[in-house]
């Protein structure tokens, strides 16, 4: 872990500021965990709490997931980039406004590999491809922007996936995808997946059976990168919460990469974009062209 | 509980010839809900109906499956045949066992036969979850409006408003004519241009039924057929049209002199006029960007440095009636119709493309159009063809055809369809005009097709003796005082050489400017020039897809003057017909949102490609989607989009879709 990062005073005198004044309901920021070691997501309703808010390279969690349930009070959130991606996303898909969260966004260092009661020394594997360490959105900033972003090639891992055979490949995530116990986990940490009723859930139609089997599995996954395509911010929580180990940011990165190579599109970089698989434009026709 | 009857269509041979349609009846008889299958030699004749009406009264069936022809083919005729036997006519399915099995499958009965019992399983299923389904009715605004103020746009109007309905015809320039007022002589009859216009344009102006808005544009149109709400531009004319007499005092005294757009540049307009002297209306608008008061008014403004230009106002102190109105700005008006026509019309191709020919450079090489203006007794040198470099009189007139048509290179694959003939009718107007004249015609082929045309284009020939020359023009350069034109005749294979006074080019047609953003606007669809596509080239030929929008004219592609005529009077028919309802039918087979479901993303609304979804709050103070039944065209974008699921599509239900392909 980085020593010296001292960002802890600056985000809870800004967070005491914004409820003593009662402009925010509830601060959404990180304390530490039971494990004394990692660290867990906090709402701060009162001034009292703030105390108990930090800041280090274990703050893994998104916490703008919370803030589709928080649409009714006025909020601030403690966003590192990748969060604020998400927040430009819930902005541009009409979930939240605006007016209504205040971010303080961090200049995130890059997160370790952690597990309870054990902090790693290697970045996480997002954060190593990472491509922004200043926050997009935000409305008070703590840390210094890197003078400049370190160039990224982020998908080798997608090539190589994409370079084997069809056979290869479904051997490879029939085997990833036996192992799920449709815990949903993946679905319950990912910002974007705010849907009231979600398709696995709907039994008219019954677009999956509720049944643990590698027909169904399959089908819960792929749809589940499916409806994230284009829209996923790479924030990686759903492969990190998922118990089985399931590569899922494989699946969520090939989507991007394809979104990025076809449309020159990135989720989340602005709260106006509109995901380009809800528009078309005639210049977009594949494989329609001369 | 379903009863379903199944009918399978031999179609002649076209099916049967292919399927086993035993093997696919006996199929069907297993298949759930199933509890009558009949077939039919020619399911769509008159008794093949019958058979279908009778069988769902004797067997109570409650959803019927036809195994035919597409839909696209007969869908309309076989709902009317359910409806007829009283079933609601979107118990419906049918399964289409000829395009897409019997004519693709020839020759493999086999598994043409397997496919037709999948296709017809699939069919079944989708209509056991089928749903009665109702048309609405919607009332509608019985006014026109046609867009664009040339021949087709003209006859248009007269049509709708003689059939007795209102309508506004919007001229983005200040007279109606179009083209077609530009021109001299017409082919092939060689009847004068102005003369059998001119009528038709003061009948659009004294048409009690009309309202012409000239120097207008069309900015925005939001509603659905029968319903439009367009944003009109009312362009600053700065000239009292209820006040002005058009004596012409002032477009006769103006000092600033410009050249003119109607004579192509050959002749001179001033800041306030009237483009031609045949007008309609007869007055004038103030080019702003010119007059020499609206700089002055300009240069005040910015406090600028230097000369200041004169107050000018000559127009004002003369205007009898007071006319002149500096303080009118552009408007905008908001106003309602139930149908558009479109018939914006083309434009010349720029042939300053075409470096190699000069124009632009050299003042003697010169566009159709323009000779056109040089012929015309109205025009700048009232009907005197002379060179506009020294004014001196032509002997020898060269034509080069297909510039900006017919050359992929220059991006403009089409035959612009009228140069051939007008290059013609020129030769022939060029003898008339001056015996002496000798025309040479550079030519890829001659495309005479139309009534007379074929005929005229041999008598420019025989009688009038133009050189016909086949092949490309490759280089115009001038020397002593004449254009050097360098070709080939590729008929005896060697390259020719013309000293020409005078080389008319014989410019394409090209949708005129601003198409693609009209279209755009109306939520129409171009093709890759910008032409505007018709809902169905051959038999739905001026209608559009999107409901109550129709075409006329040259914005479609190149067409002459008879056809533009008759697309004008094809469209007002079609706006005639619609308005002869009191009410409209909508669709049943629209989106549907789910509000509970919705989660407000609205990413449906950025996908629905005909503007049908707008936003609304529930009761519980949820913003979700909803759908404008009346705009909707049930194409299903919204229902892909759709994460949740809260869009479906009537008649394409996803538990239809689901059961489809549950079956298989």
């Amino acid at each position: 872990m980085q020593e010296g990062l001292d960002l802890m005073p600056q985000i809870r005198d800004k967070a005491r500021e914004l409820l003593t004044s009662g402009a925010v309901d509830c601060v959404i920021g990180y304390e530490r965990a039971s494990d004394g070691l990692t660290a867990r997501p906090l709402f701060a309703y009162e001034p009292n709490d703030v105390d108990k808010l930090i800041f280090d390279q274990t703050c893994a969690h998104n916490l703008a997931r919370f803030l589709v349930n928080k649409r009714d009070s006025t909020v601030a959130i403690v966003a590192k980039p990748c969060d604020s991606r998400a927040i430009n996303l819930l902005l541009a898909e009409k979930q939240i406004q605006r007016e209504r969260v205040y971010v303080i966004g961090v200049v995130c260092p890059g997160i370790v590999e952690a597990t309870w009661g054990q902090i790693g020394d290697k970045l996480q594997a997002r954060c190593q491809l990472c491509r922004e360490h200043t926050p997009l959105v935000y409305d008070f900033l703590v840390g210094e922007p890197p003078a400049e972003e370190p160039p990224a090639e982020p998908y080798h891992d997608v090539a190589e996936m994409e370079a084997k055979s069809a056979a290869e490949k479904h051997s490879f995530w029939a085997e990833q995808f036996a192992r799920c116990i449709r815990c949903y986990a993946c679905r319950q940490a990912c910002p974007g997946c705010y849907c009231t009723e979600c398709f696995a859930e709907q039994l008219d139609p019954l677009w999956v059976g509720i049944r643990i089997a590698p027909m169904e599995n399959e089908v819960w996954h792929i749809i589940r990168a499916f409806h994230l395509a284009g829209r996923c911010i790479a924030c990686n929580e759903c492969e990190r919460v998922c118990p089985v180990n399931i590569p899922l940011s494989l699946l969520n990165r090939k989507l991007e990469k394809d979104v990025l190579e076809l449309f020159g599109f990135r989720s989340g970089l602005s709260a106006e974009a509109v995901p380009p698989l809800a528009t078309f434009k005639k210049e977009e026709r594949l494989g329609m062209s001369e | 509980m379903a009863r379903i009857g199944v009918f399978i269509c031999h179609c002649g041979t076209n099916i049967a010839g292919t399927v086993d349609i035993a093997e696919v009846m006996a199929a069907a008889e297993k298949m759930p809900q199933v509890v009558f299958v009949d077939d039919n030699k020619y399911t769509c004749s008159e008794p093949g109906q019958a058979s279908i009406r009778d069988a769902i009264i004797a067997n109570r069936l409650n959803r019927v499956v036809i195994g035919s022809c597409s839909p696209r083919m007969h869908e309309m005729t076989f709902r009317r045949t359910v409806a007829a036997a009283g079933l609601n006519p979107y118990l419906l399915e049918i399964a289409n066992l000829r395009e897409h099995c019997s004519w693709v499958h020839s020759g493999d009965t086999v598994a043409a036969t397997a496919k037709a019992i999948e296709l017809v399983r699939m069919a079944v299923a989708k209509v056991s979850r089928a749903e009665a389904l109702f048309p609405k009715e919607i009332g509608l605004t019985k006014r026109a409006l046609v867009v664009g103020g040339g021949v087709a746009g003209i006859q248009a109007a007269l049509d709708i408003a003689d059939a007795g309905y209102e309508v506004v015809l919007v001229e983005r320039e200040p007279s109606i004519g179009g083209h077609m007022a530009q021109l001299d002589k017409t082919f092939p009859t060689l009847d004068c241009s102005a003369c059998i216009l001119t009528p038709k344009m003061v009948d659009v102006a004294q048409h009690p039924k009309i309202t012409l808005l000239t120097y207008a544009e069309v900015q925005k149109v939001n509603g659905f057929v029968g319903n439009f709400e367009v944003e009109i531009l009312h362009k600053a004319k700065k000239v009292d049209h209820s006040k002005c007499t058009g004596c012409g005092t002032c477009w006769q005294k103006c000092p600033e002199k410009l050249p003119s757009e109607f004579d192509h540049g050959l002749g001179q307009r001033t800041a306030i006029y009237i483009p031609f002297a045949q007008a309609v209306p007869p007055k004038p608008v103030i080019d702003t960007e010119h007059c020499r008061y609206m700089k002055y008014l300009e240069f005040m403004e910015q406090g600028k440095e230097g000369k200041k230009p004169p107050q000018c106002l000559i127009c004002e102190k003369l205007c009898p009636t007071g006319a002149i109105d500096w303080e009118q700005q552009d408007q905008v008006s908001t106003e309602q119709f139930g149908a558009i026509v479109v018939a914006t019309g083309y434009q010349a191709f720029d042939a300053a493309v075409y470096g190699e020919y000069g124009a632009g450079r050299y003042p003697d090489v010169i566009s159709g159009l323009q000779l056109e203006r040089l012929m015309n007794a109205s025009g700048p040198t009232s009907g005197e063809v002379i060179r506009p470099s020294d004014g001196s009189h032509p002997q020898t007139v060269v034509f080069v055809s297909c510039v900006g048509s017919r050359d992929d290179q220059k991006g403009r694959s089409y035959c612009s369809k009228v140069c051939c003939m007008y290059m013609a009718k020129h030769a022939i107007m060029l003898k008339e005009h001056d015996p002496e004249i000798q025309s040479y015609i550079f030519y890829i082929d001659i495309r005479a097709g139309g009534k007379d045309y074929e005929e005229f284009a041999q008598r420019a020939q025989e009688e009038y003796g133009a050189l016909y020359l086949r092949g490309r023009v490759s280089k115009i350069y001038p020397q002593n005082g004449k254009l050097i034109v360098c070709g080939e005749d590729s008929l005896i294979g060697r390259p020719v050489e013309i000293a020409a006074d005078l080389v008319v080019l014989a410019t394409g047609m090209i949708p005129s400017a601003g198409a693609a953003e009209m279209a755009r606007r109306l939520n129409i669809s171009c093709d890759s020039n910008n032409f505007f596509i018709e809902a169905h080239p051959k038999l739905r030929p001026v209608e559009t897809l999107t409901d109550g929008v129709f075409l006329a004219g040259s914005c479609i592609g190149p067409r002459d003057i008879p056809e533009c005529v008759a697309q004008g009077s094809a469209a007002a028919a079609k706006v005639a017909a619609l308005f002869s309802h009191d009410t409209l039918t909508s669709d049943p087979m629209t989106a549907t949102i789910d509000a509970m479901r919705c989660i407000g993303c609205l990413l449906c609304v950025e996908a629905c490609p005909f503007n049908a979804i707008d936003s609304l709050v529930t009761s519980d103070g949820r913003t979700v989607a909803g759908v404008i039944e009346s705009v909707c065209e049930g194409c299903g974008l919204c229902v892909s989009t759709c994460r949740p699921g809260a869009a479906n599509l009537r008649g394409f239900t996803q538990q239809q879709l689901l059961a489809e392909v549950m079956v298989l």
